[in-house]
């Protein structure tokens, strides 16, 4: 493969003058700017402690990870010309996002979980404070209401 | 990568009408995938820094949500300021807008604007990295560093985090010590510090740890740990800590009227009511009792247990005005404080931001380059421009989710 080759046959327009503006001219990346600024002022609304007051610490992350997702979404689009690609961009990009969400997942047995199934014994020497009973069923309550306490399961 | 041509395609059929028939497809071969050799380099090199940013992004957020409830650290207890996160935000989405200027500026042939784009996003990644050296050397000066040894962090108040404690004050003491002068004395500052050391080890480390071993619950002899802990560094939301001082100082003028009262009685015991006789000669007797040496022991254990609560006593009033505790006020000692979680923060917080900031580092590099080196931004500089302008991009995305994840989760 030569530069040459794929470089005239498939994007014609890189490098030629006339070339500029074919998506819109340089007025869609202002437009993507001004939206990523909201966006980001968006997030950081949830520093203040009136946003706490009026919305719950779910509510509030679901919002930043919803805010960050779009702001991704903008940049890899538009600065990133996704938007104006051929499929190759899903050849290249959705292998490695396949393996990244692996990843997260088999983090979670072993690193997200581990307090689960820690032994009292275990309990000592853990770095982090053992969390009372109540919070573990205030979690638990949150996680799957319909399910019986674990300690309901433990004690048959 | 092969392009499909359907059976139903008229122009297969004419060309090989009996295998269409039968359901065969004509694969047309290209050489290789329709992008130039640069720029496919890039996109493989990002699908790889996709994975890895992923993991790392995943495991902080597997060890932020699976430490146990409320002991990850606040962004106060790590001395992270949110407008500051949200200034860099700015500042890298800035960088993106003009990296992407400089690549149609290039596209257009117009290399003048073009540099000045390009220039403009070398300054802003520079800006980005100038903010986030301070607010690394805001954490060093903290003592928050990513591990130990240097690592000031303890995780909860335990006997190790109170020798720490004291073992800082002893080095802390012994520096001073050695600075004095030919006399043997000390500077008026130097005394002053040697004193409050002094005074810190006494009546601060030295009682608590005195306490915990006193109790005989370890339920109990976490309480003096933990105001250690708290006395040592606390935040806003610690505003009950005067009332645990003042709470102290009642039950501990309770102790000392008590122990006051105690050492009354032994010294009774001690020193005979009936007064010396004299005999006709005038000579006096002896008294007849020796002193017990048990009540004489426990007197002195008294008389002990007095000058430490008098000391705790005296001190009180001035850890409780301490608005963040010793090591705001003494901002010269550093001592060891207590974050829950926080040397898994640290972990964390600086292998990703290091991560991120030495690919903003490389990213600069590059845009010297061309820079120093006096390139043409010209159309034959477009795919250059267009590559690290990706990568610019791709550094400016694992921003965009490291931020809200490291300052407002």
């Amino acid at each position: 493969m030569t530069d040459q080759r794929t470089h005239g046959q498939i994007e014609p327009g890189h490098g030629d003058p006339g070339y500029h503006g074919e998506h819109g001219g340089n007025q869609k990346y202002i437009v993507v700017f001004v939206a990523l600024c909201v966006l980001t002022t968006l997030s950081f609304l949830t520093y203040f402690n009136w946003w706490d007051e009026s919305f719950s610490p779910g509510v509030s992350r679901a919002l930043m990870m919803a805010v960050s997702c779009a702001k991704a979404l903008l940049v890899m689009l538009f600065f990133m010309h996704l938007l104006w690609e051929a499929n190759w961009k899903y050849v290249l990009t959705f292998p490695a996002l396949m393996m990244s969400v692996f990843l997260m997942a088999m983090l979670v047995p072993d690193i997200g979980l581990r307090t689960r199934h820690y032994s009292e014994q275990r309990w000592l020497h853990a770095a982090t404070p053992r969390p009372s009973s109540r919070d573990l069923q205030r979690e638990h309550n949150a996680g799957d209401p319909d399910e019986p306490p674990a300690d309901h399961e433990e004690g048959h | 990568m092969a392009d499909i041509k359907h059976a139903g395609d008229p122009h297969a059929d004419h060309e090989h009408g009996s295998s269409a028939h039968h359901g065969h497809l004509k694969l047309e071969y290209q050489p290789a995938l329709p992008l130039n050799n640069g720029k496919l380099f890039l996109w493989l090199f990002l699908s790889t820094e996709i994975m890895f940013f992923a993991a790392l992004i995943g495991t902080y957020i597997v060890v932020r949500f699976g430490a146990p409830s409320g002991t990850w650290p606040t962004p106060e207890d790590v001395h992270l300021v949110e407008w500051i996160g949200a200034l860099n935000t700015f500042v890298l989405i800035c960088s993106s807008v003009t990296i992407v200027l400089s690549l149609e500026a290039c596209k257009a042939n117009q290399p003048a604007k073009a540099r000045g784009w390009f220039a403009l996003t070398f300054l802003l990644g520079s800006v980005f990295l100038g903010i986030k050296a301070y607010e690394y050397f805001s954490k060093f000066d903290h003592g928050i560093f990513p591990a130990k040894p240097r690592s000031l962090i303890h995780e909860k108040p335990d006997i190790y985090f109170a020798s720490h404690v004291d073992q800082h004050l002893r080095e802390q003491a012994a520096a001073i010590d050695s600075r004095r002068g030919e006399n043997g004395q000390l500077s008026v500052e130097d005394q002053e510090q040697f004193d409050t050391v002094n005074n810190l080890r006494d009546n601060v480390v030295a009682w608590a740890q005195r306490e915990a071993a006193r109790a005989s619950d370890p339920a109990l002899a976490a309480a003096p740990l933990n105001l250690l802990a708290l006395t040592i560094q606390h935040h806003h939301h610690h505003d009950d800590i005067s009332a645990l001082f003042d709470r102290e100082a009642e039950e501990l003028e309770t102790d000392l009227t008590r122990v006051e009262m105690e050492i009354r009685e032994l010294d009774a015991q001690l020193t005979p009511n009936k007064p010396p006789t004299t005999d006709q000669s005038g000579a006096q007797d002896e008294p007849s009792e020796t002193p017990d040496p048990a009540v004489a022991e426990r007197k002195l254990e008294l008389e002990n247990r007095r000058s430490q609560i008098q000391g705790r006593l005296k001190i009180l009033p001035e850890l409780k005005v301490m608005e963040h505790g010793i090591n705001e006020h003494f901002d010269w000692l550093m001592l060891p404080f207590v974050i829950p979680s926080g040397n898994m923060w640290a972990n964390t917080y600086f292998l990703l931001t290091g991560f991120h900031a030495i690919h903003v580092l490389v990213g600069l590099i590059f845009f010297a380059f061309p820079l120093v080196g006096g390139a043409v931004f010209n159309a034959a500089k477009a795919n250059f421009v267009e590559n690290i302008g990706l990568y610019w991009h791709f550094v400016d995305l694992v921003w965009i989710f490291l931020f809200p994840l490291l300052y407002l989760f």
